[in-house]
């Protein structure tokens, strides 16, 4: 049987104020309307974005944190740069115009007594660090390049410069200055078998020596003693011409440690080569014998 | 009803876009970590983000009770929505034809506070109902409540009820009587309207009210409500907000913010340690303060005249740390900052930089011998410009160093003159001045806006002779671990040498021993010091600048409506009289117990004593005579070997070959 329009529009009628008796109660005990969206809004939860001002504050304290720790990673990678300078020359070198470099006092004075040399002597001499450690108590060094100039800062606990030393950057081009260590042998490095020297044959020679020659071409012995460091032989070479020092020789000296082989590079002045090499000749021509006789004595300077 | 379905799914799809996601757990919305300020003397002066969250267990049931009665009655009863709050806020809101209630529940307040902007519209209103929704589907009742009581606000800066229970009662959120616990409740609505500490009566009778609505839920008793409204609200104190560390406070934040961005500074959990020193910083206030006071006591009554404002910097000068900026007389009632922002006439006080360029580049000297004179400057295009004299009166021949210690105008503009207003620029670049500076002869008058942070710095670099640190404000950042993530290094630079800048201190000390700038001697300022006073036209402005061996500080004293300073019998006020004796006060109590220091007299300087009126090494002729210092090249002659007539009017304006310096004879 089928109903007529009127009849079905009735019967809707009456369906949904029957729904709407049921829905009333329901809802208004049951709260089902509320019920039902908070539970379908649950289930859906993690689709939604993380939008809102609890969510912008977990953001915020998520870009601070990663910029803490930006800087922080920054700080690190430059503080272990620093600890990782071998050398003093190194140092100056690595201070660049906008990053100036902090050392710890402990890593500062390694460096300035590890230079196999002068250089770090004249630069500051070691009486004017008593001289400053007897007045403040100073505990980093700030290392400054600004021109011309590298200013090293003693700083004390406060980060206030107890005391000032500059430094030109033409000191970095002293011969003094490029003394550089190298691993491997002295062939390794560079050096040819014919101009390399045993130990036995050099050390003499330079125990005849004055004072100055002797540092100008070797280290303090300490520099060798205090890290176990065994010389073995000495190499002799034209430093090549791109090297814009004033010298034209360099000596290598080769030492064998617990772990490698090492050479200490010498740049020496041909005025101070020659004259070392005219002793040698002139006062143990017997010694060197035949080992001599190889070496290419330099064809300028006044005192062949 | 094909048609219902399709507005009920639009409708859905309209509210459920960009409805937001809620966190796993409500306690996760106080948690951040919290940057702290501290100054150098240890004080933390500021904690950003801060929020005290506690459990339910610990916020006493005469609070919950309250917030329940006066915001949502029948909170354990609905599931988000209260239909007949809403049925109710509806009726009103058709009558009014405007939104005027919400008729919302502790839930949707949640909501709204955890997700929606504060803005009024119906798109919100419905997203902030089915996000309370499923608040309620997801969280008990009482973590509902605990998130809402933790994070609504109470005002007087007070989020959470443990902050809110501190703040108005000093005591724990557990401890709060019926009746405080009424007042608080009554804040969330109203935290500024219902505020105790601004409208007592108002917030009682709020608090009344909830009462009443406590007793008709059944909450309290009538009994109950009858004895909390006959006890004693022990309300505190309001916490002053007066703090004058504030003005520092704000700038540093600012220039970190930019330096960092905000979400750095504010959600870093970091620990600033700046250089403020709490202990200057007060002594600073107080000295402002009572001679402010003073001084209004004796100005003329007025609109807009009664309120002195003062704008001060002192900085260390050994490293350039700022250890004091006062920014106004009070925060509360002003909290522009007149120590930076403020750029101000520095008047008299500029003519240091004057004097150093005239010695430094035209061989000027402390005993050369200058006329002070009426004097008029042809401007092209415009009317002559005859500065005067303070006084109008004129000494006719004097030596240079009597010239700034009487702050002659005529002698200035002289040699800004002779040396050139780009030279005079150029110095005080070099002494840290950042302002534009007009390029004309009135600069050397001071007629150029500067800030007090500016002439501390500067005169910071006199004191230093020659090296001007950068003034700085941080000395150090760590994060929450106490790992540095920012460190301030000293970066001095020597811009002029010390002899040169010496003669110039020892004149500077002249201004203070015996000059405009003696009040301070006469009120008993011993240390050794240097300084110039500064007054602008009308007496618009008053300046101090000073210096001693350890600090440099700079005060600025004016109306912010740049009203001329006249007291009651018609006398201006000058920096001798209004910025000086603050710098006075201020200094004495910073240096209080420590020794005089004498600033240190640089290699290739001398002294003699010279004839005011001619330069020349004092004699027996001599009336008046003078101590001066200058470089060892310098020759001051007797006056015997003056033998050569003397043009002193060197300083004929109209011509500029013939104003060649005439060194002491």
């Amino acid at each position: 049987m089928k109903l007529s329009g009127i009849q079905r529009q009735w019967w809707m009628g009456i369906m949904l104020c029957l729904g709407i008796l049921v829905l009333f109660p329901l809802e208004f005990y049951g709260k089902i309307f509320e019920r039902g969206i908070g539970n379908y809004l649950k289930w859906q939860n993690s689709a939604r974005p993380q939008l809102g001002r609890v969510w912008d504050k977990d953001r915020q304290t998520i870009l601070a944190q990663t910029k803490v720790q930006s800087i922080r990673s920054l700080l690190d990678s430059r503080q272990e740069s620093a600890e990782a300078i071998d050398s003093l020359k190194a140092l100056f070198e690595n201070t660049e115009p906008s990053f100036p470099l902090v050392l710890s006092r402990e890593k500062f004075l390694d460096l300035y007594y590890d230079f196999p040399g002068q250089w770090s002597v004249r630069i500051i001499s070691p009486f004017e660090l008593i001289s400053i450690d007897s007045k403040y108590n100073w505990t980093r060094v700030l290392l400054k390049r600004f021109g011309q100039w590298f200013t090293i800062s003693f700083l004390d606990s406060h980060n206030i410069p107890v005391h000032e030393v500059f430094v030109a950057t033409d000191a970095l081009k002293e011969v003094q200055a490029t003394r550089t260590v190298k691993q491997g042998s002295l062939e390794e490095v560079g050096f040819e078998k014919d101009r390399v020297y045993s130990v036995a044959v050099f050390l003499p020679l330079l125990q005849s020596l004055d004072p100055k020659t002797q540092h100008a071409v070797f280290p303090d012995p300490r520099w060798f003693l205090a890290k176990d460091y065994s010389i073995t032989r000495i190499g002799v070479r034209e430093l090549e011409p791109s090297n814009k020092t004033v010298s034209s020789l360099e000596f290598g000296i080769e030492y064998n440690t617990d772990y490698y082989t090492g050479v200490l590079l010498i740049p020496v002045s041909r005025e101070i080569a020659n004259n070392l090499l005219s002793q040698i000749e002139r006062t143990n021509f017997d010694i060197w014998g035949e080992e001599f006789s190889a070496i290419t004595v330099p064809s300028v300077g006044g005192n062949p | 009803m094909l048609l219902g379905v399709f507005v009920g799914l639009g409708s859905y799809f309209l509210f459920s876009r960009d409805l937001p996601q809620l966190p796993n757990d409500l306690r996760k919305i106080n948690l951040s970590l919290a940057t702290e300020i501290y100054s150098a003397d240890g004080e933390r002066i500021k904690v950003l983000g801060q929020r005290y969250p506690v459990p339910l267990e610990d916020i006493s049931p005469n609070f919950t009770n309250a917030i329940i009665a006066a915001e949502d009655a029948s909170f354990y009863r609905h599931k988000g929505l209260d239909h007949r709050a809403l049925m109710r806020a509806l009726y009103m809101n058709i009558r009014e034809r405007k939104i005027l209630q919400g008729g919302s529940t502790i839930t949707q307040q949640l909501s709204k506070n955890l997700f929606f902007s504060f803005e009024r519209n119906w798109v919100r209103k419905v997203k902030e109902l089915l996000i309370s929704f499923q608040l309620e589907a997801t969280f008990s009742k009482e973590k509902i409540l605990e998130a809402y009581c933790n994070q609504i606000y109470f005002g007087s800066g007070a989020y959470g009820v443990e902050e809110a229970s501190q703040t108005y009662f000093r005591k724990r959120a557990r401890d709060l009587t019926i009746l405080q616990g009424a007042l608080l409740a009554g804040l969330p609505n109203s935290p500024n309207y219902a505020n105790p500490f601004k409208n007592y009566e108002r917030s009682m009778r709020r608090a009344e009210h909830i009462l009443i609505r406590m007793v008709k839920e059944h909450l309290i008793s009538s009994e109950e409500k009858n004895e909390a409204l006959s006890s004693s609200l022990e309300l505190i104190r309001p916490r002053e907000d007066d703090n004058p560390s504030r003005y520092f406070l704000n700038y540093v934040l600012a220039k970190l913010e930019s330096k960092y961005g905000k979400e750095f500074v504010h959600f870093g959990g970091l620990k600033v340690f700046t250089t403020l020193d709490t202990r200057l910083q007060g002594f600073a206030q107080r000295s402002a303060l009572s001679h402010l006071e003073a001084l209004e006591s004796k100005m003329v009554n007025g609109v807009g005249k009664k309120y002195l404002q003062v704008g001060m910097v002192s900085i260390e000068n050994q490293s350039g740390a700022v250890r004091v900026m006062l920014g106004g007389r009070s925060y509360s009632n002003s909290q522009f900052n007149r120590a930076v922002s403020n750029n101000r006439l520095p008047g008299s006080s500029f003519k240091p930089f004057v004097y150093l360029t005239a010695m430094e580049q035209n061989g000027f000297n402390p005993a050369s011998i200058v006329k002070d004179e009426p004097v008029a400057f042809e401007i092209q295009g415009s009317s002559p410009w005859e500065p005067k004299n303070f006084s109008d009166k004129y000494a006719g021949d004097i030596i240079l160093k009597k010239a700034m210690m009487r702050s002659l105008n005529s002698v200035s503009a002289k040699l800004i003159q002779e040396v050139t207003p780009e030279k005079v620029i150029k110095a005080a670049r070099q002494f840290g001045v950042t302002s534009p500076l007009g390029n004309n002869l009135s600069l050397a008058l001071g007629t150029s806006g500067v800030s007090p942070l500016e002439m501390a710095s500067a005169y910071s670099t006199i004191a230093n002779l020659g090296i001007y640190n950068e003034p700085y404000f941080v000395e150090r950042i760590e994060d929450f671990k106490g790992n540095p993530l920012y460190e301030n290094f000293y970066h001095g630079v020597q811009n002029y040498a010390p002899k040169s800048i010496y003669p110039l201190l020892n004149m500077m000390q002249g201004v203070i021993d015996g000059g405009t700038g003696r009040i301070v001697r006469q009120m008993g300022f011993k240390h050794p010091a240097g300084g110039k006073t500064g007054t602008t036209n009308n007496f618009k402005d008053s300046w101090f600048d000073g210096f001693t061996k350890d600090f440099s500080t700079s005060v600025w004293v004016g109306y912010d409506n740049n009203e001329p300073m006249i007291d009651r019998h018609a006398h201006g006020l000058t920096g001798a009289s209004a910025a000086a004796p603050i710098w006075t006060l201020y200094m004495e109590k910073a240096l209080q117990g420590k020794n005089q220091v004498k600033f240190p007299i640089p290699e290739g300087i001398k002294f003699e004593k010279v004839d005011v009126f001619t330069g020349t090494l004092a004699d027996s002729q001599s009336t008046e005579t003078m101590n001066i210092a200058v470089k060892e090249e310098t020759v001051i002659l007797p006056r015997a070997i003056e033998t050569i007539p003397v043009e002193l009017d060197l300083f004929e304006p109209s011509t500029t070959s013939g104003l060649t310096n005439v060194p002491s004879p």
